[in-house]
């Protein structure tokens, strides 16, 4: 028996050998990441087409997956459905040059070993893939290595500084500022105008309490890079704290704890009902003016609204803002927007953030793929083809200037933002400072 | 069982009645199904060959989870976070000190064996719930650990990117090549878990499950065996944290949380405590159902737009506890019990009795 046993794992573990060696030859790897290029037109890898191509009866297929089933399906639900009716409308519209636009959604439950599933799903049912859009932190960090191996483009809400520029990534492409960008811009536009937004009786100096969800996405904003900003810039963090990542989460300790460190601003990189935990809890102790509040992007939206024990402490709420909002109806990307809500009859709790950048994001998938198309003909699209193209194309403005990209010089995240501010009911998101240049705060490798 | 054994099937020797395959046929079948997993790659989509991959790893977990619960008796809410462990060791290794992956997932075993080991010493003291709340702790105290000690070694929150395994030359970086991986570790793990319960040491954790103080009368010391019982279990949970670090390429403090620890615990129920099939079982059952719910979620929306939203978020933990409840009430021994009553029916077919 023992013998035989012997005989059988060693007959295995040959065979392993065997048939690894057997598969195809791995990608290249990863260690030389890859920078932006030159601009494809430049070295094409085939004749570009005279004129537009006629791709009637082609199906182009753009891959999503998000928490539908975990801690941020809150906000990323209506992504769904905001994807859905983007690409029904550029159908309509024609599609790609006449190719079909299809989309099709994975639920990873915020977690990373389900969205390798899916990631796994996807690229096993498409030999060439070209864009995937995922949303969480973890998820970018976890999977950039693979996307930048497998060449596919992934352009996505999770705004963690290691998956765009952690060694191996190269094609994740942000759908906003990273989170150390933001806590500095956040905290720039503090300083240059502490007088105004200042607590009471705050002090000359800004000190940061640092009050976010103990997760990839939590702890995003803060890294050496930002550190060594915030302390050029006089900012002392002098309290960092964690809190749950539910609903029902207390941050009366931190918060306590931030008062007694003599903290006058709380910084939370967090969604939903985290920035909603944090205002709650300030109001129930009575300390909401001690603090001013500052999140990253996500916090201003009405999936906060939703968690918020009352409407009226929201008010005051100051974030990056690197998108433009339902209210702004004189811009054209904004109308419609509206437009594709209204046609297809979405409810009131839909019309919040994850519908207006999907829509954003289909656009800006549907120009890269069309840009590279452009280029390289249909016959040489692939998700390299795609990545050139964004590089190429930038800077633009998705969406008629919903979002304003820019991934030129190396950089793979926006660098223009708006800062806003709660100033009364839910949608009531105030521009505060208009679009301006962002610090560039990407890692060293 | 020997009574359902086939008609003339008589050992002959030791070796025969202590063998656990019998029959010739039986080391054809089970041959031919260790080469059809083994050729996964060769007619399977990636994606089935990354499920059976998943399944695999969480194979491991459960079977060190067997152990310690199903024949030891002292329940763990702390799987995950042996993994968690485990995962580390075995990513700093590779990534900072240069070692093989291959050297490095065993010193990540007994790593978080050791680490095992300091969550189970409230085993002699305490027992049942409060034992469930001691090791409870380890879920919170490893993902603590990870976050804030050593941030520029762990790198906190944000977790450390995990090199791929390399093997010769070949590097283990789809899920292609990466079952080889896993399939080699679980078959020596399985063969190791049955011998274990097979051995003395088996013996003396069921006689420790089944009455603590009789085995004890007995000579059996209670705390030797029980902390060789949480070692053992996370020397699995480090196996498959190890495996499953490298095949993700990243941890942090969130890979293996405690849902994945009382998923571990559903598994073991739903495949059968105490048995070596359980976690096999338990764990194909368990990750096909959250297959389904994935697979199902989409659809469910765009079938019942207007209120799927609310309805899929709650698809996976319905599908979960259903199959826990079910077989809570209706098969408590778990399908490694009905597969049992499957195979003597079948071999005393067409009699009943």
């Amino acid at each position: 028996m023992r013998k035989s046993l012997f005989a059988l794992l060693t007959m295995l573990m040959v065979a392993s050998m065997i048939l690894v060696a057997c598969k195809p030859a791995a990608p290249p790897p990863t260690e030389a990441p890859p920078e932006p290029t030159a601009p494809p037109a430049e070295e094409p890898t085939a004749e570009p087409p005279s004129g537009p191509p006629d791709l009637t009866g082609e199906t182009i297929t753009l891959y999503h997956f998000g928490d539908l089933s975990g801690p941020y399906a809150a906000i990323t639900a209506p992504l769904i459905h905001g994807a859905e009716d983007a690409v029904k409308a550029l159908n309509e519209a024609g599609g790609i040059y006449g190719a079909t636009v299809e989309i099709k959604f994975a639920d990873d439950g915020g977690n990373v070993d389900e969205a390798i599933a899916a990631y796994d799903r996807f690229t096993s049912e498409d030999d060439n893939p070209l864009i995937m859009i995922s949303y969480g932190s973890g998820e970018a960090e976890a999977l950039a290595g693979r996307f930048a191996e497998d060449k596919i483009v992934n352009i996505t809400a999770g705004l963690s500084a290691k998956a765009f520029y952690g060694e191996g990534s190269g094609y994740t492409f942000g759908l906003g500022p990273i989170y150390p960008d933001q806590l500095a811009y956040t905290m720039d536009f503090l300083s240059e105008n502490w007088d105004t937004y200042k607590p009471a009786e705050a002090g000359d100096e800004i000190k940061l309490a640092y009050i976010s969800w103990p997760t990839a996405f939590g702890q995003g904003a803060l890294t050496d890079e930002s550190r060594a900003y915030l302390a050029d810039l006089g900012i002392e963090i002098v309290s960092e704290d964690t809190y749950d990542v539910s609903p029902t989460a207390d941050t009366t300790t931190a918060i306590l704890n931030a008062q007694a460190a003599g903290a006058n601003v709380i910084w939370t990189n967090t969604l939903a009902f985290g920035p909603a935990a944090i205002l709650n809890d300030l109001n129930a102790l009575g300390l909401r003016d001690q603090f001013v509040v500052a999140s990253d992007n996500w916090a201003m939206d009405l999936a906060t609204y939703a968690f918020l024990a009352d409407p009226a402490y929201g008010v005051g709420l100051i974030t990056p803002f690197p998108y433009l909002w339902w209210t702004d109806t004189d811009n054209a990307g904004v109308q419609y927007t509206q437009q594709l809500f209204d046609a297809n009859e979405r409810s009131a709790a839909e019309h919040n953030v994850g519908y207006m950048l999907l829509v954003t994001g289909v656009d800006m998938a549907a120009r890269a793929i069309t840009h590279a198309i452009d280029t390289v003909g249909y016959e040489n699209l692939n998700g390299e083809a795609v990545h050139d193209a964004l590089i190429d194309m930038s800077p633009f403005e998705p969406l008629d200037g919903v979002m304003k990209a820019d991934y030129s010089d190396g950089s793979r995240s926006p660098h223009m933002s708006q800062i806003r501010m709660i100033q009364g009911g839910p949608d009531a998101f105030v521009v505060i400072q208009d679009w301006t240049e962002i610090p560039d705060l990407r890692p060293s490798k | 069982m020997a009574v359902l054994r086939p008609a003339g099937e008589f050992d002959t020797s030791y070796a025969s009645d202590m063998a656990t395959i019998r029959q010739r046929w039986q080391w054809w079948l089970l041959l031919a199904f260790v080469v059809a997993l083994y050729a996964l790659p060769f007619y399977a989509s990636q994606s089935v060959v990354a499920l059976v991959n998943r399944i695999g790893i969480t194979i491991i977990a459960v079977q060190g989870l067997n152990l310690l619960t199903g024949y030891t008796g002292q329940i763990s809410l702390g799987q995950a976070s042996f993994m968690t462990a485990g995962g580390y060791i075995s990513a700093l290794l590779v990534n900072n000190l240069g070692w093989p992956f291959f050297a490095a997932m065993p010193a990540a075993a007994l790593g978080a064996g050791i680490v095992g080991l300091l969550f189970g010493l409230p085993s002699l003291r305490v027992k049942g719930f409060y034992l469930t709340m001691a090791t409870l702790a380890a879920q919170f105290i490893i993902p603590w650990f990870t976050r804030n000690a050593f941030p520029k070694v762990l790198n906190g929150a944000q977790g450390i990117n995990v090199q791929v395994p390399v093997l010769f030359g070949i590097e283990f970086n789809t899920p292609q090549r990466y079952i080889y991986l896993t399939l080699t570790v679980l078959i020596l793990t399985t063969i190791v878990a049955h011998n274990i319960s097979r051995s003395r040491l088996g013996r003396a954790f069921v006689a420790v499950r089944d009455h603590d103080l009789a085995a004890e009368l007995l000579g059996i010391n209670l705390f030797k065996y029980k902390l060789q019982a949480f070692f053992l279990a996370a020397v699995y949970a480090g196996i498959a944290g190890s495996l499953a670090a490298h095949q993700i390429r990243h941890i942090n403090s969130e890979t293996f949380n405690l849902i994945d620890s009382v998923m571990f615990m559903g598994m073991l129920v739903i495949g059968g405590l105490g048995s070596n099939l359980g976690p096999i079982f338990g764990a194909i059952v368990v990750e096909m159902l959250i297959e389904g719910a994935t697979l199902f979620g989409p659809l469910f929306i765009s079938l019942f737009p207007s209120t799927a939203a609310g309805a899929v978020q709650a698809l996976r933990p319905l599908f979960f506890g259903a199959a826990l409840m079910l077989f809570l009430i209706f098969e408590p021994r778990g399908l490694a019990h009905r597969w049992q009553l499957f195979k003597a029916a079948w071999r005393l077919r067409p009699f009943s009795y």
